[in-house]
């Protein structure tokens, strides 16, 4: 008996979940994200850059806001490499030269990096200076520059004041630092000739800057000469431009809209000369500084292209872009630099032409027509109702014949999409706001329906033609039912769902999905879970504050109408709109989840999704659900709660159902921030509103405050308890208003951090721990679904003897009652009642073997099979953990008999780390900051969905698929099988037959 | 002159109070993993990776800045497992290192220490997919249940004539075990186990005992021999 259960044990253990190789990106999918590209500053913007000499290979460059540095292939706008900073060391800078680019990150660029620019190996990692030296520079990236001299060495300004030259192969060769710090010089520029390195900085004087260079020696890094210019400059981020051509260099500056310009010398003696005869705006670097172009922005708008000529002697204006002014009929226009195969410059232009709604681009190469200069231009039909409006360009050329100039166009927009266009051509888009997705759900897909011709009322003569006409596909239906029968393969388990004819209906098991993302970019996705294709994607339209400019924060999504409820399903997306005069209200949009369309009216599809204000801040927000009914209720600052949809019907629901509300809010309060338990008041308040009114306090220690409340997971609940070997059952702690509460109080006495499971009703503290900070910061992930808590942190302390420090994760179940049997009906129990405070806890701890970024857990239809943990990990890994193995009831020695029948297993403190319960297996899925999981259709499955950086998508089976034939389930020989016992029974049936008679004749 | 040297060693050590340093070490490439290119972008980090170093091309790391104390070093990498470290780094800017199995405790420290700078090799290689099941004639065919289906369908081709010539005696303590066995297997189908193996157990105790009693050859020839016979006499 016993060696039974043991066996059955062994092998169920035996059998590991894993993936298959060839289910790899079939059951999956896995979008690789770089982020929004930073284009404030042109030393992240992104740039093209060529590598080779006419075999060339080409990649896009560019910094994001989600601090990576990546490089796209622009011919498929595939991700070539990428490299992902840490939050604390932000990306500054970055510079390139042939196959190398460096990269400046941190608090005054005090990294440095180098990597190969087409496979992205790192190739050096320097710190240049301590972090905690750097200087308060505002914005981020003045003060660090990098520079390559002409064999490949490395320059780098860092921290405002400190130059520094790295070798090729890692080696600081010298060091130059500012002596005398109390100049209040910062150095914002550098560049390097052969004869000399020039470090061109700004010190402050009264309401403006002057310009103060440094030359230096390149061999030795000593100071050469030292110099003030003559010159008051008011915004150096747009007032000046440094520029290079062979080996001469100019600075040129503008002074009250004049543009002057000073020779760089070693000796640092020139005058500065003045440009005359226009006034201008800015200066812009487009990139080809290193070749003595840049863009100057005339008074009026128009952009005029100026070149260093190459003795040095003068900047002169080369061309001026024709209708480039400030103009009603088209946009403000952008430029940028690009070279094409052989290296010449180019300059182009875009801008938006608001008659013609399309984008026209303007290419000017200045060394043909025999130095003359030569524009082409095109026009091509970009988005912007779908892309928001374009903020950055960057480009390069190709020039086929003499008078043929090709121009690619890379764009990056508001909505944080990024596109490239050769010529008049779209080649690819990417939707590079997906990586900071703010709020995601699942929605269900109507079946596939199949569309039926005939009306109710037909006549007899007619039916009867239309079933004669019907079964003429008779045979042929026939035919392919034997066949499919005896051949055909069944949907299985591990199939692709992806629809091939584009028709928007589920599979046969429900893994076919939508999943509603809103970014912080003001732009809504409905993603298709079978691939991670975007369905249909809308820009959150800004209402009112589109005059004034403005953000939405996408706060909770809410699906207010299912595939049950019979007609096409929808969902009501809450946002906190921030508008650019500082004023902050809520924003309700009502779409369609199917089509995208605004569900409020049946209007044709507007140009942007609008949606419904409520003039206030929103506190909080959430849909109370009962039978068919959905109301959405959003609390401002006031409490007041405002219903939608705002009907009389839906504030006669929530009089009727208010008063079993009971939630909790998060309150700043002098000490910190509190959570404090509301319920909504019964009549409604003079202005008409039913108000939020405060029941219960969480009472915190001194000094400590909330960091985030984590609501417990809800699905459908399969068994209430669980029966032990002894034949006693534990009654699950199933109180529907628990949440869990996570505390920091790094700052107090006693640093830690707190972990409560309260009760949102009475505010009663159902489990409670506290936990180690780690150095000043509180990092504690957890979950709760049913009666099942799992938390993971890490744990510093090794002091005591056999202490060992290390990340734990550490399962806690509850029941009811003290004692086995003990049974409170907690699911149902009234939230005053006595008993709900009666519980028994069971917990273990676990050594983990990683830190996450991420926790989650399965869940299904019914909620029968097992739920695993799942995780994502700090070195980019999903990975599922076996309930099995979180089981807080694992004893501590060999299973005894009754335990081995609940397939109890022994303890051991370290959770084993299974590469086959790896459910990202070989993909990188960097960043996640939240896991969602939806339930399929089948109960064994369930899909998780993952976002963060990257975006992940697979399907779990906690259980194995127990519900659905095996994929390699033999068909043949089943039919065989059958056909062979049907041949055999056939045979014998005579034989069988004749002896019977036989013997009835001869006994 | 000498205190006055202490002094200035006390402001300096003002200034600096912890007493910071660069870790630095290598990967060792190898078979399991020649290259960076393999590794894909990695980092080696110290605790929980607050503090931490890029692996480089040539494999070598360096992470900036440890103040003294004692860390565990881990290589955080996608595909490849290491070893964990002890890494204690002292007053005087020492760094000890010793070998560190997660799991077990910290302290005390375990003596063997290992060489500084850092050498790191990758043991394996994470194996992340299982291989198909696929169809196997032969595997199926040793699976104990079609072993036992074959064994049941050639006993029941073979029965009849088995039967036939077998002598009365040793048919009638055939039915007797049959039954025996139709017992148990009811006993079974009703979930009693104990009586359904009782019922089996005497029967194979039994067996033992007889050829305990009687030398086993001898008995089984003698009564080989006497159906023989007495088949022979029936003809």
């Amino acid at each position: 008996m016993r060696l039974v259960s043991l066996l059955i044990v062994a092998s169920w253990l035996g059998t590991t979940l894993g993936i298959q190789e060839s289910d790899a990106g079939i059951i999956d999918w896995h979008k690789l994200l770089v982020g929004v590209p930073l284009v404030d500053s042109t030393s992240a913007a992104p740039i093209f850059h060529r590598v080779g000499g006419k075999n060339t290979k080409s990649v896009i460059l560019t910094a994001t806001k989600q601090n990576v540095l990546a490089a796209l292939n622009p011919v498929d706008g595939s991700v070539a490499w990428r490299h992902v900073f840490e939050p604390e060391d932000t990306v500054v800078t970055f510079e390139k030269q042939d196959t190398t680019v460096a990269s400046l990150s941190g608090p005054g660029g005090a990294t440095l990096r180098s990597f190969d620019i087409l496979s992205g190996l790192l190739l050096l990692e320097k710190r240049l200076h301590p972090p905690e030296t750097s200087l308060p520079l505002e914005p981020g990236h003045t003060g660090s520059s990098i520079v390559f001299t002409a064999d490949s060495d490395i320059i780098a300004l860092t921290n405002g004041h400190m130059v520094q030259f790295i070798t090729k192969s890692g080696n600081i060769r010298w060091t130059w630092t500012l002596e005398d710090q109390s100049s209040l010089v910062i150095y914002t520029h550098v560049i390097a000739t052969s004869t000399a390195i020039y470090a061109v900085g700004l010190a402050k004087s009264y309401s403006s800057y002057i310009l103060h260079v440094a030359a230096l020696s390149p061999e030795s890094g000593q100071l050469l000469s030292t110099a003030h210019v003559a010159s008051s400059v008011t915004n150096p981020s747009t007032d000046l431009a440094l520029l290079t051509s062979n080996t001469v260099s100019r600075l040129a500056w503008l002074e009250q809209g004049a543009l002057k310009s000073v020779a760089l010398s070693a000796s640092l003696k020139e005058k500065p000369t003045t440009i005359k005869g226009a006034t201008y705006r800015r200066l812009l670097d487009v990139g080809l500084s290193k070749h003595g172009y840049m863009v100057a922005i005339m008074s009026d708008g128009a952009g005029r292209v100026f070149r260093l000529e190459e003795d040095g002697s003068a900047l002169n204006n080369i061309w001026e872009f024709e209708g480039s002014a400030y103009n009603s009929r088209h946009s403000e226009s952008l430029y940028a630099g690009g070279f094409d195969k052989i290296g010449y410059p180019y300059i182009g232009r875009l801008y938006w032409s608001h008659a013609f709604k399309f984008a026209s681009a303007e290419l000017l190469a200045p060394h043909l027509a025999s130095g003359k200069g030569l524009v082409t231009g095109f026009s091509f039909p970009f988005d912007t109702y779908n892309h928001g409006v374009i903020t950055h360009i960057t480009m390069d050329a190709a020039n086929p014949s003499p008078f043929t100039v090709l121009g690619r166009f890379f764009l990056t927009t508001t909505t944080g999409t990024v596109q490239l266009w050769q010529q008049d051509k779209l080649q690819w888009t990417r939707e590079e706001s997906l990586a900071s997705v703010r709020v995601a759900e699942f929605v269900e897909l109507p079946e596939h329906i199949v569309t039926s011709s005939h009306d109710r009322d037909e006549q007899f003569s007619e039916r009867v033609r239309r079933h004669i006409s019907d079964a003429q596909n008779f045979p042929r239906y026939l035919l392919n039912f034997v066949r499919r029968f005896a051949t055909g393969s069944y949907a299985s388990a591990s199939s692709s769902v992806a629809a091939k004819d584009g028709s928007l209906s589920r599979d046969a098991f429900g893994f076919r999905q939508i999943i509603l993302v809103a970014t912080d970019f003001g732009k809504l996705f409905a993603l298709d879970s079978s691939n991670g294709n975007v369905l249909w994607s809308r820009i959150l339209g800004l209402g009112w504050a589109a005059e004034v400019g403005g953000k939405h924060l996408p706060v909770k999504i809410f699906v207010t109408r299912t595939v049950s409820d019979g007609e096409s399903p929808q969902a009501v997306l809450v946002t906190q709109r921030r508008a650019n005069n500082g004023l902050l209200d809520t924003t309700l949009f009502h779409f369609d989840a199917l089509t995208g369309l605004d569900a409020r009216s049946n209007a044709e599809k507007s140009k942007v999704l609008e949606g419904t204000d409520i003039p206030e801040a929103m506190v909080d927000a959430f849909m109370l659900h009962k039978d068919d009914t959905r109301v959405i209720i959003v609390l401002d600052e006031l409490l007041q709660a405002h219903l939608y949809p705002d009907t009389d019907e839906s504030k006669k629901f929530l009089l009727e159902n208010g008063s079993s509300l009971h939630f909790p809010l998060q309150m700043n309060v002098p000490d910190g921030r509190q959570v404090v338990g509301h319920h909504l008041a019964e009549v409604p308040s003079l202005s008409g509103y039913l108000l939020a009114r405060p029941t219960w306090t969480l009472s915190l220690a001194h000094g400590e405050t909330i960091q985030s409340l984590v609501p417990a997971a809800r699905g459908p609940v399969a068994s209430i308890g669980k029966v032990l070997g002894n034949r006693t059952t534990l009654y699950k702690y199933l109180n529907p208003r628990t949440f869990v509460v996570l505390t920091d109080a790094v700052a107090s006495e006693l640093p830690g951090c707190g972990l409560y499971v309260v009760d949102a009703a009475k505010g009663t503290i159902i489990y409670q721990v506290s936990l180690p900070a780690n150095v000043g910061k509180c990092d504690i992930r957890a979950t709760l679904t049913e009666n099942w808590l799992i938390y993971h942190y890490y744990d510093e302390d090794f002091s005591g003897v056999g202490q060992a420090k290390g990340y734990r994760m550490v399962t806690v179940e509850l029941y009811e009652g003290s004692r086995a049997d003990d049974k409170t009906q907690s699911s149902e129990l009234c939230a005053y009642s006595k008993d709900n405070s009666a519980i028994r806890v069971f917990e273990q701890s676990y050594v983990f073997p990683h830190g996450i970024s991420a926790i989650g857990t399965t869940t299904t239809k019914f909620g029968i099979s097992s739920k695993d943990a799942i995780v994502a990990t700090t070195n980019n890994k999903v990975q599922s953990f076996s309930r099995r193995l979180l089981n807080p009831r694992r004893p501590s020695q060999k299973p005894s008999s009754e335990e081995a029948e609940e397939q109890l297993v022994q303890y051991d403190p370290v959770l084993p780390d299974d590469p086959r319960r790896v459910l990202s297996h070989t993909y990188e899925v960097a960043k996640i900051r939240r896991i969602i999981t939806s339930p399929a259709l089948l109960e064994s499955t369930c899909l998780v969905f993952v976002y963060g950086l990257d975006m992940f998508l697979s399907r779990v089976a906690p259980s194995k698929t127990f519900d659905v034939l095996d994929e390699n389930f033999n068909k043949a020989q089943l039919v065989f099988t059958v056909l062979g016992l049907a041949a055999a029974i056939g045979i014998t049936k005579p034989i069988v037959r004749n002896k019977k008679l036989r013997e009835k004749w001869y006994q | 002159m000498i205190p006055f040297i202490l002094h200035l060693l006390g402001i300096l050590s003002l200034l600096f109070p912890v007493h910071a340093v660069d870790v630095i070490g290598r990967l060792q490439w190898n078979d399991v993993c020649p290259g960076l290119l393999e590794l894909g972008p990695s980092k080696v980090v110290l605790d929980n990776g607050r503090r931490s170093g890029n692996v480089v091309q040539d494999g070598s790391f360096t992470i900036y800045d440890v103040p003294t104390g004692t860390y565990i070093l881990s290589v955080l990498t996608h595909d490849f497992v290491f070893d964990q470290l002890r890494i204690d780094v002292l007053q005087d800017a020492i760094v000890e290192v010793r070998p560190y199995l997660p799991g077990t405790p910290l302290n005390p420290p375990v003596p063997n220490r290992l060489q500084y700078p850092l050498a790191l090799t990758p043991r394996t290689k994470h194996k992340y997919f299982v291989p198909p099941d696929s169809f196997n004639m032969l595997g199926m065919l040793k699976s104990p249940m079609v072993l036992m289906m074959v064994f049941t369908g050639a006993m029941v081709l073979a029965m009849p004539y088995l039967m036939k010539n077998m002598d009365p005696e040793a048919l009638e303590e055939f039915k007797e075990q049959q039954a025996k066995v139709a017992k148990m297997q009811s006993a079974m189908t009703n979930g009693d186990f104990k009586s359904g193996f009782s019922a089996l157990l005497p029967a194979g105790d039994e067996a033992p005992k007889e050829t305990q009693s009687s030398s086993t050859s001898t008995g089984t020839s003698k009564g080989s021999q006497g159906s023989k016979t007495r088949g022979k006499k029936r003809k």
